[in-house]
């Protein structure tokens, strides 16, 4: 199936991607490519496999294993919140959830 | 000291013929020789790793033990933490990001005296075939500057064969650790999916990803694995099987093992170099004892397309942690939370990026879950069965690493399916969960290295090792790329 520009913005925005014009001609025309050479899965899908045998490559390890938990080491908060782009005291800063005219964090 | 194998040079070093200190100073006159045309290295760690080393020769004459890789320098891909290390995986939105913790994978590598001297190239987030995708360097085929080193692991397998490093850490989702290898003439191991700790690795596609190393022979491949596998509790899919001594049984040859052809990997796909190569190759796993028998494994040519669908789905999720909130770039001026997610990702996602968010969002939308994750997901687990009844016929088998030697930089970038394409020999492997081996099988017409990939069960790295040094003792190989020579 061919995917079109309007399409592609929609995915973009659902994906949280601001895409130019420009982009979203060129992504059409490759994902469209892309997505006609995956459509050939249609002809292998003989659905011998139940959904429940879908982790494919995960099955070859042991089941999950649960840890026990441990407190977090107040160092590591420290390093962590150092990679924040904006903090205040333990807290990260973001911009408000709702916009706001002209507002900014 | 840039001729001597890891596991020569951290002997010589346990016995006191050879100093860390010497042979980590080495590395980085080599790198600064070299590295100008290779293009591997992001950034070099020369003072942490004199004092590593200097630790270790300390120990020895202390009489304290080493480990089995006392001493060697080591390049790690950008996308594996060392605390208090820059760590951006080859992309703009993780700039300036330091990692708070080590990857259990480079905890047991250094606790095994590796010592880590820089962070090395990749195609971003893992997403590429060339390297052609990083967003911070151009890295160039050490066998000839014009070519591809292969991706996303280049950067890894550049330096280790430019010889600026002995040994290299890489991470393979598609075939990353095992094209590159097999384009730079070294040795990649894809270990079996759980077998080495996933712990502080960038995650790309999670069911599939996994560390292993890049070696310039088969033995330091082997010694490396046995350092870095093994449980680890804080990555919960990583396997309880303690880690082995995979150099213990490694030169017992494959006299007498069944090795498989896989009949459905067609040779139209190879070029003809390529498919010259793999027959010669065939020969000479014969001329081991091996015999050769064929096998049947009918999904692995549906296995780009379903890698493709998976491998994006997953990495759509797990990129949207980058949304500019917690670390690396956040875009300026934002209004709101979602103008702040949108700002970030638009302008710190390269377009490979963008693209597979795109592709894996789609694939995971409403209306279109079914038709492609849900049918991607069967045919994976259908594929894994056959693969699984394939090696009830035959204990190892082979294919192609890549459909060509290395192609050329710039010659591929605007054709994304053509990129894929080049893992069609590779994805397979990931798709099962099963280990991968890529080693050189000697060079094409062009002068450029061809890599045989050789795959066993889960588990079975040992027995997959063992056969790639057979068919290395066999060849006698060498990686001496004539351009950085």
């Amino acid at each position: 199936m061919s995917l079109g520009v309007e399409e592609v913005r929609r995915i973009a925005e659902l994906a949280r991607l601001r895409i130019s014009a420009r982009e979203e001609t060129t992504f059409a025309s490759q994902l469209s490519e892309i997505v006609d050479y995956i459509d050939q899965l249609r002809e292998f899908d003989g659905g011998t496999a139940s959904q429940d045998d879908t982790h494919a490559a995960s099955d070859t390890a042991d089941s999950d294993l649960p840890r026990p938990a441990s407190a977090a080491d107040g160092a590591l908060l420290d390093q962590f919140l150092d990679n924040a782009p904006a903090s205040l005291d333990r807290f990260l800063l973001v911009p408000q959830v709702k916009a706001t005219p002209g507002g900014e964090e | 000291m840039q001729a001597m194998t890891a596991e020569g040079l951290a002997a010589a070093i346990r016995s006191g013929e050879r100093n860390a200190v010497d042979a980590v100073e080495a590395a980085f006159a080599r790198i600064d020789e070299v590295d100008a045309s290779v293009g591997a290295f992001l950034e070099l760690w020369r003072d942490e790793a004199a004092e590593r080393a200097a630790d270790i020769d300390r120990r020895r004459d202390e009489g304290l033990p080493l480990g089995p890789l006392a001493g060697v320098p080591t390049a790690l891909k950008d996308n594996m933490s060392l605390a208090g290390h820059e760590l951006n995986c080859g992309s703009r939105i993780l700039a300036g990001y330091r990692a708070p913790y080590t990857a259990g994978a480079v905890e047991r590598l250094v606790a095994a005296g590796a010592v880590p001297v820089g962070r090395v190239n990749m195609d971003e987030f893992a997403m590429g075939s060339s390297c052609e995708n990083s967003a911070l360097a151009t890295t160039r085929n050490p066998w000839n500057p014009a070519m591809a080193p292969g991706g996303s692991s280049g950067g890894s397998a550049a330096a280790v064969a430019a010889a600026e490093a002995p040994l290299a850490l890489g991470s393979d989702t598609g075939g990353s650790i095992r094209q590159p290898a097999a384009f730079c003439g070294v040795v990649g191991v894809k270990p079996t999916y759980g077998r080495v700790s996933r712990y502080g690795l960038v995650a790309f596609a999670s069911s599939l990803d996994q560390i292993g190393p890049l070696a310039r022979n088969v033995r330091d491949a082997a010694l490396a694995l046995g350092a870095i596998a093994g449980p680890d509790p804080r990555d919960s899919t990583c396997s309880e099987e303690p880690a082995c001594d995979f150099l213990e049984r490694i030169e017992d040859g494959i006299e007498g093992v069944k090795i498989g052809t896989i009949r459905e990997v067609g040779t139209s796909a190879l070029e003809s170099d390529a498919a010259r190569g793999f027959e010669q190759a065939l020969q000479t796993l014969a001329r081991c004892g091996a015999e050769l028998v064929e096998v049947s494994v009918p999904l692995v040519e549906a296995a780009v397309a379903t890698y493709y669908v998976l491998a994006n789905s997953e990495a759509s999720a797990n990129l949207a942690r980058f949304d500019g909130s917690r670390y690396g770039h956040r875009a300026a001026g934002a209004r709101s939370l979602a103008e702040m997610y949108t700002g970030s990702r638009s302008e710190g996602f390269g377009p490979e990026v963008k693209r597979r968010i795109i592709l894996g969002t789609f694939a995971l939308s409403s209306g279109y879950y079914d038709a492609y994750y849900g049918r991607a997901a069967r045919i994976a687990g259908a594929l894994r069965q056959q693969f699984s009844e394939a090696f009830d016929k035959a204990e190892l088998l082979v294919t192609p690493t890549s459909p060509s030697g290395a192609f050329k930089l710039g010659e591929r970038v605007d054709d994304p399916l053509a990129m894929y394409l080049s893992d069609v020999f590779t994805t397979p492997t990931s798709l099962a969960g099963i280990p991968g081996i890529s080693v050189p099988c000697g060079l094409d017409s062009r002068g450029l290295p061809l890599g045989l990939q050789i795959l066993a069960r889960p588990f079975a790295d040992g027995t997959a090792l063992r056969a790639a040094r057979a068919f290395e003792r066999e060849t006698g190989f060498e990686c001496r790329p004539e351009a950085v020579s």
